[in-house]
């Protein structure tokens, strides 16, 4: 087998066989001439030139090239001990790919989201996103036009600064409308991030304000629905029924600014013209943009943040009535961007990637085990190769080699899982109306990181089993006695140390999968305060398709009258918002007459909903009346309060006909509703206010209560609503259900890769101590056979063989524990309706890993009682 | 004189001092391997009998320094060996290396013919 076939290596070779070969003879000659016979001569020669393939071994590693050579041979040598124990070598290599393939794939679910929140965007490390007030969650947008034109014209320490509004929209033109994600941005959106238009061009800075009606279209819609048109530039097409012009289409994989959300289209911030008038205010319904800045180089987030916080400070103190609440300005990096979808996988991927770590050290651990035991097993012949004059460096080198080969195998190995695995991320969100992008990415980053994570798992595995056996002193190994190939103690503590090690590393694994899965099962069975079931929903695509607003108002009356009209539809009503999909919006509200302290935010959340939503959702009014269909514009502004909202604003007062200020304008409080969920089942009750949705109404989503199974009735609805206008854009019909799985979708992912990677973790550390109580049972048959021999009982065997498998697990879980119970902590966050350290949990994860050691420990222990005294004495 | 004694006389070759050695033979032309081995033999009297173990390396080691150059050629008796030839780079190694030896001689010499009363104050 040729490894190396380097052509100059095989010429050098035997040019120095030439030359050992002409030396010979030139003695040989002078020799003959001298009078000695030939034989003599060529016996004499030889004798006084030496060993003639040591000198050819000691001249080659002159040449520099001897290590290729000495590892090509390692190799072969490697690859040989490996095939001659294929079951050692599959199972190795499987439990390294499965290993390192856990920790590729969620290091390839980071590198897709946290590590690219904005594909297609250069140098992401400059970029920051910009907030103000508090840090929180997916929060509404932060700026208004004028305060974010003010700090990009007036700051010192970026780039540049883009503005972008994310909303959806539908695409008219077609017979059927199309719903798709648009975003408003400021003309130096693309420059910021750095990119550049496939075709025609982006935005000019003249444009950004004025009302220009152009657009830049996403690669994919390009490509789907103007099928890669090349001179689509200079088009024009219909955007929610106005002519709007193409002038340019972005590189694929382009897909905009809010890390894990998707933009089909980009047009500036006001393109129709009709959005005067937040264009030209700094509160309320004007703060709706989102704010990214390229930091200068060599400036730092904290010069940067100092820098914004003087000018807001400035405005603030020039416009105070438009900016209540707080105003300091915060900079997160991009890959924890409160926007978008990062904040949550900022929560969840790194903790699965410290289990996936935890897995990949246990696997080396138990692969460690498993070498260690071969290689006891191979005490002889690494003792002959050292007496034969292999030196320590040189047999370590050689065993870690094997340690190499197997994981850059299982690397390999992983490096075609993972190609599959890391899309799998994208299964772990349902379909919902957020167009999310998220998933793995496999890029240079992961194939290094799937190398790095081998290299660790192959010195971990192979460095200290070689450098224990290499220790063996060659004497005493080969005076042949099973005593001393037991091992000695040292070999044996290591062993020992491993399994401990191994038990000791699963139980935190078991742990937190077991809390992890409890929470998921509480979050299932909590009551989010709202009625899930028979419910179905649908969006009406009425405000993007480009309606006036007497006729939007117009077709809600008649889509609730024709659908609350259907059969099997108990109740119908209207909202904009859907509780549990992640989604919020929320404003600064404050009583009638208060005044705020600076910088207190007085945030709540707010949902427009119809009458009979309350009734539709099973949520009780405790106090005062539901909306009326008499709760429309040309009534004065009224709210609904929930508990929360109203023990905030008044405590210890009765909220009706107390009044509140939105958005500059009095809305005064007609009833109070019980506390329900809103995003997530685990969050802290925030306050909601509901608005009267013929008031204030904006998405209309229908909310239908049904008789029997929701979807059932779904074809039916939709005809009814198209039976008003065959254009209307209808989608995302879902049963409520359906959507609110959203909220545990981040729980989903937690307790199955927490589940799978404890499975793993539980099988490694069970066949880990299995493999070591066996190995040591079957070196000790003999002493076994003895001991029966001489009167002991096969129940003083067994309790032998137990009480040593015992004492390890015993030592493992111990120690185990007090690492699980500190680990615990590290995911108290993600825990719901249960505790880190929650005794059923503990308790019964350590029983199952105790009583699965106990099963490991017995099989080996019943094999070794049931042995027949005479043979298990005879046998060596 | 037996072969044990021929031994006992031959000198170890100070560390580095085979390089030096090697470079000086081929002042005087190119040779071989072996012809290095007997000329060295010869010039020494017999006492330096260099091993076929330290020299091949060490000539294999020159070349990768370009201290020498090797060409296979035919010797006086039709042989096809391998010669081995000083390069200017050899020549200027060749004078650094003789100033180090001489003066860790000069050192030693120094060293070893000390008058005892000298030595003493």
């Amino acid at each position: 087998m040729k490894w190396f076939p380097s052509f100059g290596f095989q010429r050098r070779k035997r040019e120095l066989q030439e030359e050992i070969d002409a030396h010979l003879r030139m003695a040989i000659a002078d020799r003959v001439a001298r009078g000695e016979t030939a034989e003599t001569a060529r016996q004499a020669a030889a004798r006084e030139f030496g060993n003639i393939p040591l000198v050819q071994d000691v001249t080659r590693d002159m040449w520099g090239q001897a290590w290729l050579e000495q590892v090509g041979r390692d190799v072969r040598y490697a690859l040989r001990q490996l095939r001659k124990s294929p079951g050692f070598s599959i199972t190795a290599t499987a439990m390294l790919a499965v290993a390192i393939c856990a920790n590729s794939t969620v290091f390839s679910w980071i590198d897709g989201t946290m590590l690219r929140p904005i594909p297609g965007a250069r140098d992401m490390g400059d970029l920051v996103s910009l907030q103000r007030g508090e840090r929180n969650f997916s929060p509404t947008p932060p700026f208004s036009y004028l305060d974010y034109r003010d700090l990009r014209e007036q700051n010192h320490t970026f780039a540049g600064i883009l503005a972008y509004h994310h909303d959806w929209i539908a695409l008219t033109g077609n017979a059927q409308p199309e719903r798709v994600y648009i975003a408003n941005v400021s003309a130096n959106y693309f420059d910021v991030l750095g990119i550049k238009p496939l075709l025609g061009r982006f935005f000019l800075p003249e444009e950004e304000s004025r009302a220009v009606p152009n657009v830049v279209l996403g690669y994919s819609l390009w490509k789907t629905r103007y099928a890669e048109d090349p001179a689509i530039v200079g088009k024009s097409i219909e955007v929610a029924r106005h002519p709007v012009t193409v002038i340019g289409v972005a590189p694929e994989g382009v897909v905009g600014a809010m890390p894990g959300i998707r933009e089909d289209l980009w047009v500036t911030l006001d393109p129709l013209g009709t959005d005067e008038w937040r264009m030209t205010h700094r509160s309320g319904g004007a703060v709706w943009l989102n704010v990214i800045g390229r930091l200068r180089p060599g400036v730092s987030r904290g010069q940067a943040a100092q820098d914004l916080d003087t000018l807001m400070h400035h405005i603030v103190t020039a416009y105070p009535d438009q900016h209540l609440g707080d105003n300091r300005i915060t900079l997160d990096p991009m890959w924890r961007s409160p926007f978008g979808a990062n904040g949550y996988m900022a929560a969840t991927l790194p903790i699965l990637l410290a289990f996936a770590g935890l897995v990949l050290l246990l696997t080396s651990a138990n692969v460690a085990t498993l070498t260690l035991v071969r290689f006891v097993s191979r005490r002889r012949e690494l003792a002959i190769r050292q007496s034969l004059g292999a030196n320590r460096i040189q047999l370590v080198r050689q065993m870690m080699l094997e340690g190499a080969v197997l994981s850059i195998v299982a690397g390999v190995v992983a490096l075609g899982l993972t190609s599959w695995t890391s899309k799998t991320f994208a299964w772990f969100f349902p379909a919902n109306a957020i167009p999310l992008v998220l998933n793995g990415n496999m890029d240079h980053k992961v194939v290094i990181g799937i190398a790095v994570f081998s290299l660790l798992a192959g010195m971990l595995c192979g460095a200290l089993p070689a450098w224990r056996s290499s220790h063996a002193p060659a004497i005493e190994v080969l005076k042949a006695e099973s005593a001393s190939i037991s091992g000695g103690s040292r070999n044996r503590k290591l062993l020992s140390g491993l399994v401990v090690a191994q038990i000791a590393l699963s139980l935190p694994l078991l742990l937190c999968s077991g809390l992890l899965l409890r929470t998921l099962r509480n979050l299932a069975g909590a009551n989010p305060g709202f009625e899930q079931d028979h419910i179905l929903t649908a969006s009406v695509g009425l405000n993007i398709a480009g309606y006036s607003n007497d006729e939007t108002q117009l077709i809600r009356h008649k889509i609730l009258d024709r659908v609350s009209a259907l059969p099997g539809v108990k109740v119908a009503s209207l909202t904009d918002w859907i509780p549990m999909t992640l989604s919020h919006k929320g404003e600064d509200a404050y009583p009638e007459g208060y005044v705020p302290h600076p910088h207190e935010s007085l945030q709540v959340y707010h949902a427009e909903v119809s009458p009979r939503y309350f009734e539709s959702l099973n949520i009780p009014i405790l106090e005062g009346r539901e909306f009326t269909p008499d709760d429309d514009e040309k009534a004065p502004r009224v709210l609904i309060v929930d508990q929360t909202a109203a023990r905030r604003y008044w405590p210890g007062q009765d909220p009706l006909g107390k009044r509140l200020r939105v958005w500059g304008r009095l809305f005064t409080v007609v009833g109070v509703a019980r506390n329900s969920t809103h995003i997530f089942v685990n969050e802290s009750p925030e306050p909601i206010v509901y608005m009267s949705f013929f008031q204030e109404g904006y998405e209309t989503i229908v909310q239908v209560k049904t008789e029997g199974n929701p979807l059932d009735l779904a074809p039916a609805v939709e005809q009814a609503i198209h039976g008003i206008d065959s254009r209307l854009p209808v989608f995302d019909v879902r049963s409520m259900r359906e959507c609110t799985q959203m909220a545990s979708s981040f729980a989903v992912i937690q307790s199955t890769l927490a589940g799978m990677f404890a499975l793993i973790g539980l099988v490694l550390a069970v066949t880990g101590i299995y493999g070591v109580v066996a190995y040591r049972t079957q070196l000790r048959t003999h002493e076994f056979g003895i001991r029966m021999a001489l009167g002991a009982s096969r129940v003083d065997v067994l309790r032998l063989v137990l009480v040593q498998g015992l004492w390890l697990a015993g030592t493992g879980l111990a120690l185990g524990l007090a690492f699980a119970l500190g680990l615990t902590r590290l995911i108290a966050r993600l825990l719901y309706g249960i505790s880190g350290n929650d005794p059923v949990s503990v308790v019964s994860v350590v029983m199952l890993l105790g009583a699965m050691s106990l099963l490991a420990c017995y099989l080996p222990a019943h094999r070794a009682m049931r042995r027949n005294p005479v043979t298990a004495i005879r046998e060596l | 004189m037996s072969e044990k004694d021929q031994y006992k006389n031959r000198i170890e070759l100070l560390q580095g001092t085979l390089d030096m050695l090697i470079l000086q033979t081929l002042q005087w032309g190119p040779q071989h391997g072996y012809g290095i081995v007997q000329a060295l033999r010869l010039r020494s009297g017999d006492v330096l009998q260099v091993e076929t173990g330290s020299l091949y390396p060490a000539l294999h080691r020159l070349e990768r320094q370009s201290w020498v150059q090797s060409e296979w050629k035919q010797s006086e008796s039709k042989q096809k060996a391998r010669y081995y030839r000083i390069t200017a780079k050899g020549k200027k190694q060749l004078a650094s290396d003789l100033g180090r030896w001489e003066r860790i001689v000069e050192a030693i010499g120094s060293v070893m013919y000390v008058k005892p009363e000298e030595s003493e104050s």
